[in-house]
């Protein structure tokens, strides 16, 4: 147990640069926004994993199973409460992160690498959030994913996106299904990636600028 | 070298810190705040005014007034991922908030951001049926 204790403190340890300039160690540099950001996102992933033992992909048995999940699995209206909010803490904290890392000149060269993962982590945790939506099968996720689905629309190319997410047509079978493998697989997965090469990248760019 | 420390214990406290807090923050919340739930999906119903997501809540009022913005949005957002190579962003060598040497680019992110803050809260507020102007308060 000591040994696998000594293992993640050391992985954990390697995530982060070995030194930093003593003058940034104070919580006002950065608000550790990024990193309250991450914490967001890991609070998602166990809470989505709690959920998915009842959730049911289903046209029919969707909003029943989040009723069910609501008044009938022990403590199921929290873990949603908590999945829900950590998902709006997660996008708010995000564009603070981008906001910060921008007025502050941290996405300028050389870290320029660094800005463009960044980024692309910005525009999938829109799209998680997105896929999120339509799961309950409510009336807010039907309209608020169709209203979506219009915007899309209007996007050069916008069509021929909105024919591989929804082959059928909004909360329909096939539509649901890729927004669920969208929102608990595909997305996620993705986002841990460009997280660590995110990481690394700051491991190993510590010495090159004077920044968190 | 003088002026750096090492990242165990001195940097690693403030990230346990936020850690802890920001789950603190989380789990004490989520006791208050109900996530939404309405009637189940009826594709036979539709709500008027429709809207969208909050995160998007923006982007749907900028199209509400022609979908022509759609290229804006666009254009913003190319602009924000290619920033680091436009000229307007010189190579850095000092951290600071606001700094005077890419001035372009703050008043830029601010008018950004500001922007879509104002969008989001009139799409969410001040938004009726049609999608006409009504005071939501």
């Amino acid at each position: 147990m000591k040994r696998d204790d000594d293992f993640v403190k050391e992985f954990v340890k390697h995530l982060f640069p070995r030194v930093v300039l003593r003058r940034n160690l104070h919580l006002t540099y950065t608000f550790c926004l990024g990193g309250l950001a991450f914490t967001s996102f890991l609070v998602l992933i166990l809470s989505g994993a709690l959920l998915l033992f009842h959730y049911q992909p289903s046209t029919e048995g969707a909003f029943k199973s989040i009723l069910y999940i609501e008044n009938s699995v022990s403590g199921g209206w929290y873990i949603r409460n908590l999945h829900r909010l950590a998902s709006n803490f997660f996008l708010i904290l995000l564009f603070l992160h981008t906001l910060r890392v921008l007025l502050t000149g941290a996405y300028r060269k050389p870290r320029e690498l660094n800005w463009l993962i960044g980024f692309g982590l910005l525009c999938l945790a829109l799209f998680e959030g997105y896929t999120g939506y339509l799961l309950p099968m409510d009336q807010l996720a039907l309209w608020a994913t169709q209203t979506g689905m219009n915007l899309l629309g209007t996007l050069p190319f916008g069509e021929f996106f909105r024919s591989f997410l929804v082959p059928d047509d909004i909360g329909q079978p096939m539509s649901l299904v890729r927004f669920y493998v969208l929102h608990i697989a595909l997305i996620p997965l993705s986002m841990m990636i460009l997280c660590m090469l995110h990481f690394y990248q700051i491991r190993k760019q510590k010495g090159v600028l004077p920044y968190l | 070298m003088s002026d750096y420390v090492k990242s165990s214990p001195h940097f690693f406290r403030i990230v346990k810190l936020s850690f802890v807090a920001m789950i603190v923050v989380l789990l004490v919340l989520a006791f208050f705040i109900s996530a939404p739930l309405q009637g189940p999906a009826d594709i036979s119903h539709v709500p008027n005014p429709s809207k969208s997501a909050w995160f998007l809540m923006w982007t749907q009022e900028l199209v509400s007034y022609t979908s022509l913005m759609v290229y804006l949005i666009l254009g913003l957002g190319l602009v924000f991922m290619f920033l680091p190579w436009l000229p307007i962003s010189p190579v850095a060598d000092q951290a600071s908030w606001l700094g005077k040497e890419q001035k372009v680019v703050n008043v830029l992110v601010l008018t950004s951001f500001l922007g879509i803050l104002f969008l989001t809260v009139v799409a969410m507020y001040f938004r009726g049926e049609n999608w006409s102007f009504v005071f939501g308060f």
